[in-house]
């Protein structure tokens, strides 16, 4: 703007800038005050905060779902034209021996991980919820396993389960509870899904204990004290008292836990690739191996979106659930 | 010199004014820019002389190129997202069968594999298979990495042990050397290395998976059966279970740990050991892959060069293939950085001096040598690339010689390829 004016009546620098200081000041002021109004307006706050997020979710989350809805539906092949099949993707699934495997693989996988993580969990939080030593470094480097990148310490413990280096196998027979050579933690079929789960509830551990950990920290002492007070024992005060206080939380724990379980990819692909005889593939993994590696992303998305009917129902039940607790 | 506003201003609006009105960039923006996308090798001296040659073509040619490097394992991904997106490098390096997966993806090169094949002889069968689509070169072939036999030479000659010619052969051998406490490590798992070897096997046995025709299930017959036996067998006296658990690494590990006498891989166990210095490499040589009943072919992995439709540097690509393939002594410095891991690709150049550079190459001369890629004879369609991606291969084989009768998992074999080819 004062370069114009510059241009204009070069004569008149002086007077025209006083002129112009005025003139931006007399602007300035009714526009901050209109921002600072409308800023308080709830109408137009609420979405202007709402709007990065809602642009990231509809980018990262909402457009890729979109398109593997799309895909599942399609015979979609990497770089080439496609066209919608219905769902021949998954009733064509069926068919093969590997998904009907990874179907009942995903079932065992994400049920026995998430029972024994709820189990531990529990006792886990419970233990770090009493007057421990160092109390604060033991809370901290339980959540180490859920910390380290997960393809990082799945390969430890590639190393610890590898069929030359096995460090369980080694200590279990120096402590002669195996017979060499020890179990083939990779090779065989339940073994495999063994060590797969293992490293699941290892990894997933720590958000159960310290989620259930707030939970508990979280229940009024006075509950407990009237509990006592009326007789009951430690046993009786875990079930009456932190159970139903803690089921909530438990809730939600277990929902997600469920849904990213169903969904793990790094543990079985860099422990097992699937194997042996597809026994611990999971939908990520033949999702990967038949939609990246051999080209068909209608195929692949249609393994991945497989359970998303089953899951969404889950979500919706347990999340009205919650609704319905009041807490 | 001084430059006042006036001046600057008449200036660069003078430059781009006649830029506009010409449509021709200044010479900076002339020059040229492309990008290469390959594997990390497994020989990382390749790598860093690639990145060399990549110097030396710019100051050549004025071409400017970015090389990156991915891990094997990301390279499907890493290949499906830019064709998806339609963005990414200009040139990608390729595994096996993949400019089959991608081929209206990939640019005509043949032109650049004609004065290729001219100047060294035609390309070797594998890389003729993996890239030469529909009649037409979808990738340039670079160089291929062979499966030969790495053993303990050390523990044949305490023994006594014969070198093995056919696959029935290295039963005996096998037999003794699990009994020194050395078996033989062929992976039986969901890993490359034991397709690759299941490949072999198979057709030194006559068996094929599909016909040539593509289309044909070829897979029940007596020469799988013999095959699935022999594995069996193998299975039983020669090795250990720890098979069935095994990755990529493991068989090499385990020669280089002093465990297996006898593994079937890419030279690359070896070199390792060599260049570790771990005391087993003295004892490591090298013998050719294995015949049978059915001939004597190998299984084999040629690595290619495509550039991608949607590049807008397809002549500047091309003039890298020229440059790094195409001038003997860059090809030549190329391959002889790799240490015998990556050999050419092309027929009149098998007896390469990188062989002479260690005395443990000396039996790896490719002359003669029927080399295949995954699926062969049929041709690798997506439908067959899937069959091999979907491991059947080494689970029918699994499936045996864990106790499920050979006929059996030969027929689940069969349905689950048969159900492939029908979808």
């Amino acid at each position: 703007m004062g370069r114009g004016r510059d241009e204009a009546h070069p004569g008149e620098l002086t007077s025209v800038a006083v002129g112009s200081v005025g003139i931006a000041v007399a602007a300035r002021q009714p526009l901050r005050v209109r921002v600072r109004e409308l800023l308080d307006r709830e109408w137009f706050l609420g979405p202007l905060f709402i709007t990065p997020a809602l642009i990231l979710l509809v980018l990262l989350v909402a457009y890729p779902f979109g398109m593997a809805l799309y895909f599942s539906v399609s015979n979609a092949f990497i770089g080439r034209p496609s066209h919608l099949v219905g769902f021949r993707n998954f009733i064509n699934l069926w068919q093969s021996d590997a998904f009907r495997q990874t179907f009942q693989n995903a079932f065992v996988f994400t049920g026995t991980a998430v029972a024994f993580k709820l189990v531990l969990g529990i006792s886990l939080a419970l233990l770090l919820n009493q007057q421990l030593w160092f109390k604060r470094l033991i809370r901290g480097a339980v959540l180490l396993p859920w910390v380290i990148p997960t393809a990082l310490s799945t390969l430890g413990w590639w190393w610890m389960f590898n069929s030359l280096y096995s460090v369980v196998n080694w200590t279990g027979i120096a402590l002669g509870i195996m017979d060499p050579p020890g179990p083939n933690w990779l090779g065989q079929k339940y073994y495999a899904m063994t060590a797969v789960v293992a490293v699941n509830v290892w990894r997933g551990l720590p958000f159960f204990a310290i989620t259930i950990l707030a939970g508990l920290v979280s229940i009024p002492r006075e509950l407990y004290e009237a509990a006592e007070t009326d007789g009951a024992g430690p046993w009786s005060r875990f079930w009456w008292v932190t159970l139903p206080m803690l089921r909530p939380v438990l809730t939600i724990v277990v929902l997600f836990s469920t849904i990213f379980t169903f969904s793990d990819f790094n543990i079985v692909y860099v422990l097992t690739h699937g194997g042996p005889i597809n026994s611990t593939h999971l939908f990520a993994t033949l999702s990967r191996q038949i939609g990246l590696e051999s080209g068909r992303i209608g195929e692949g998305a249609a393994i991945s979106l497989y359970l998303f009917p089953v899951l969404a129902f889950v979500v919706y039940a347990q999340l009205r659930f919650v609704r319905k607790q009041n807490y | 010199m001084h430059v006042t506003r006036r001046r600057f201003l008449t200036s660069t609006g003078t430059g781009f004014a006649a830029v506009l009105a010409t449509g021709i960039p200044p010479a900076r923006g002339q020059q040229r820019e492309i990008s290469y996308l390959c594997w990390s090798n497994f020989a990382p001296a390749s790598d860093k002389k690639l990145a060399e040659i990549g110097q030396r073509f710019t100051k050549d040619t004025g071409i400017k190129i970015r090389i990156d490097h991915i891990a094997s394992a990301q390279q499907a991904a890493k290949h499906a997202s830019e064709v998806q997106t339609q963005a990414g490098h200009d040139l990608v390096e390729m595994r096996m069968e993949t400019p089959w997966l991608y081929e209206p993806q990939l640019v005509d090169v043949s032109d650049v594999v004609g004065e290729l094949e001219k100047k060294y002889g035609k390309a070797i069968s594998s890389a003729h298979e993996g890239a030469y689509v529909k009649g037409v070169w979808r990738a340039v072939p670079q160089y291929h990495q062979i499966f030969s036999a790495a053993y303990r030479e050390d523990l044949f000659k305490k023994a006594g042990l014969k070198v093995p010619d056919t696959w029935e052969d290295l039963y005996p051998v096998g037999k003794e050397l699990k009994k020194m406490g050395n078996p033989v490590g062929i992976p039986i798992s969901q890993n490359w290395d034991s397709i690759s070897t299941a490949y072999a096997v198979l057709w030194n046995f006559g068996a094929r998976e599909v016909d040539k025709d593509g289309k044909t299930v070829v897979i029940n017959s007596a020469e799988t059966a013999a095959a699935v036996e022999w594995y069996k067998k193998m299975y039983r006296d020669c090795m250990e279970p720890e098979v069935l658990s095994w990755n990529d690494q493991s068989n090499n590990e385990s020669l280089q740990q002093g465990k297996a006498g006898w593994i079937h891989n890419p030279i690359s166990a070896y070199i390792v050991a060599r260049n570790r210095k771990l005391v087993t490499a003295d004892g490591i040589n090298h013998h050719r892959s294995l015949g049978g009943p059915g001939g004597r072919h190998e299984i084999d992995v040629p690595r290619s060069m495509g550039i991608w439709k949607f590049s807008k540097n397809v002549e500047a690509s091309k003039e890298w293939m020229r440059y790094l393939l195409g001038k003997k002594e860059v090809y030549d410095e190329y391959i002889m950085s790799g240490d015998a891991f990556n050999l050419p690709s092309y027929t009149n150049l098998h007896d390469h001096p990188v062989l002479k550079t260690d005395a443990k190459f000396a039996n790896l001369r490719g002359e003669g040598v029927s080399y295949h890629i995954y699926g062969w004879p049929a041709p690798p369609s997506d439908k067959n690339q899937l069959i091999t991606n979907s491991f059947i291969l080494p689970n029918m084989i699994a499936k045996a010689v864990t106790g499920t009768p050979t006929k059996e998992a030969i027929a689940w074999a069969e349905a689950e390829m048969k159900r492939i080819l029908a979808s």
